[in-house]
């Protein structure tokens, strides 16, 4: 899509643009090619990550989770026009919150995780900055690239696993806190169906390695 | 001076180096069991480790050109690792520590990994991609310690190439003759790429790769299609830690980092990020005492010693567990 804007965010994965269009702020999602994987990689990567990103986004919405709305597709810059949400990653503000909010936040974090995974889907890579708080507090669930349908035991407690991991890297001096107001949230949301998940996330911690 | 004598035991390797305080290494000397079958069985590597400890110990001893007498500290590798393997190499350590009367380090074989690294290139504070029989991880200093960003989310990508190797008649390990192929390869079989958040999997791809060749596709192509699939979603997500931690320094270490490939692929990533790249020298990026040797040094620099009571071995430790008081 050919449309005028400042890039806000450049990321190793897309570059975002926001462009106004109506009176109306969007922003324009990007996936430029990596020139380190060979053309058939790189390509068949940025459409299924781009399509993905847009199927992600308007099924975490029909799951009741708050998501920016897709206004337009374009699979041949891999390219997508969304709505513009005012607000601020979550990782970029943890630090500056009090506890108290910053746990509630994180309570809701697990919650959104849950609906998804409720709805048989799981996020990919559901770090901090992907989470946009904006002034009221209200959180919204962005970058849906890695999301994928149909999601087993196994995918949705790498999710988990991969919240963890944003935590422990990301937000070290608070990781307890933070983890266990999402787990919270999660089990608050999911009930039962929780508990296989949190196993899961445990198990799979332990892998990778000889032993 | 400080003279550090290190001893390396976690999987398949044992290995004895000397190293000073000023950074020299003055021996390093090292031995791997090589499987004919299947993986690595820990009670046959530690019984490997047995044998040959007493003899590589004496020979890094003597390579150095010192007497026992000169060393200074005992390190070890306390884990993470293969139990039996770590629990013989400790008992190696233990007792020369008592025997040579001077104190024992215990270090983490990632940590170790790292800190070579750091040393031979001159970084500060690297993005790792440490990749070899039984590791792949992305690792950055963060908040005190050394953290993972990203890992395999089940089998390594040394042990990945070492399984299709196997299964298509390779011998032990497979790496370098998969990366021979793989330059006469020129058709790109797609093979599941598959990242989630900064973690990889090998095991899907592993599946299908095993099945082109069971179909009869060339074995050339598909040792192209595995390395262009496994280094880019390593690329990927070392590029993605890059880009998180805003560090402009690249290390890539481990066995696996002898791939030519993989160095050049890196190497694109740390250039596109305007990051300095370095990969680590195959002496000193494979699982050898001098890097547990230099570690000890650090770590005893900072206080961090052993009481024998309490130097017992950690299989699962985690590097993000050690306290690496000597950075700041
Ligand atoms: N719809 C949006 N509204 C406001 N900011 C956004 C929006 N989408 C992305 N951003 C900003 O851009 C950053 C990167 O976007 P993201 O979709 O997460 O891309 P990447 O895949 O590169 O991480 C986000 O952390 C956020 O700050
Ligand atoms: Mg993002």
């Amino acid at each position: 899509m050919r449309l005028e804007g400042a890039h806000i965010a450049i990321g190793a994965e897309s570059i975002i643009t926001k462009v106004a269009l109506w009176d109306r702020s969007f922003v324009l999602k990007t996936r430029p090619s990596k020139p380190y994987l060979i053309p058939a990689i790189d390509s068949s990567l940025r459409a299924s990550r781009t399509s993905r990103e847009c199927k992600g986004l308007n099924v975490a919405r029909s799951l009741g989770v708050p998501t920016p709305a897709v206004h337009a597709i374009d699979l041949n810059d891999y390219s997508i026009l969304m709505d513009y949400i005012p607000g601020t990653p979550l990782k970029q503000v943890a630090s500056t919150l009090g506890s108290t909010t910053l746990g509630n936040l994180c309570y809701r974090f697990g919650r959104i995780i849950a609906k998804l995974h409720r709805g048989g889907m799981v996020h990919g890579d559901p770090t901090t900055s992907n989470l946009l708080i904006t002034s009221n507090e209200k959180t919204w669930i962005i970058d849906f690239g890695l999301s994928e349908m149909n999601a087993t035991v196994e995918m949705k407690g790498v999710d988990l696993h991969l919240i963890k991991r944003a935590l422990e890297t990301s937000h070290w001096d608070m990781q307890e806190n933070m983890l266990s107001r999402t787990i919270e949230g999660y089990v608050d949301e999911l009930g039962k169906e929780a508990e296989p998940v949190l196993e899961r996330m445990d198990a799979i911690r332990e892998r990778g390695r000889y032993h | 001076m400080t003279i550090c004598l290190g001893l390396e035991g976690t999987a398949h390797s044992f290995g004895a180096g000397i190293v000073s305080s000023e950074g020299l290494v003055l021996s390093n000397v090292w031995d791997m069991l090589r499987p004919d079958e299947g993986g690595i069985h820990p009670r046959e590597a530690s019984q490997h480790h047995a044998y040959l400890g007493p003899l590589l110990i004496r020979q890094s001893i003597d390579d150095a050109g010192i007497s026992p007498k000169q060393i200074d500290i005992i390190a070890f590798s306390q884990g993470p690792g293969l139990g039996p393997c770590l629990r013989t190499t400790a008992t190696m350590a233990r007792s020369l520590s008592l025997h040579l009367g001077v104190p024992l380090i215990g270090v983490n074989h990632c940590v170790a990994h790292i800190e070579i690294g750091s040393l031979e290139s001159g970084f500060n504070d690297p993005v790792t991609i440490y990749v070899s029989g039984g590791n792949s991880q992305v690792i950055a200093f963060a908040g005190g310690r050394y953290r993972t960003f990203g890992e395999t989310l089940d089998i390594a990508i040394g042990n990945m190439l070492d399984v299709f190797g196997r299964h298509v008649g390779m011998r032990f390990p497979a790496g370098p003759k998969v990366e021979k192929l793989a330059k006469m390869g020129s058709t790109y079989h797609t093979l599941p790429y598959s990242v989630k958040g900064m973690d990889i999997s090998y095991s899907g791809m592993l599946t299908s790769a095993r099945r082109l060749f069971d179909e009869g596709l060339p074995l050339d192509d598909i040792c192209y299609s595995i390395q262009e699939t496994a280094f880019g979603m390593l690329a990927e997500v070392a590029e993605r830690a890059i880009a998180h931690t805003k560090k402009n320094e690249v290390l890539l270490t481990g066995g696996v980092a002898r791939n030519n490939r993989l160095t050049e692929i890196l190497q694109g990533v740390a250039d596109r990020h305007g990051a300095r790249f370095h990969r680590v020298s195959p002496p000193l990026a494979g699982d050898q005492g001098a890097m547990i040797a230099w570690t000890g040094i650090l770590q005893y620099g900072v206080g961090d010693t052993l009481e024998i009571s309490s130097s017992g071995v950690l299989p699962k430790w985690r590097t993000d567990e050690q306290d690496i008081g000597w950075k700041e």
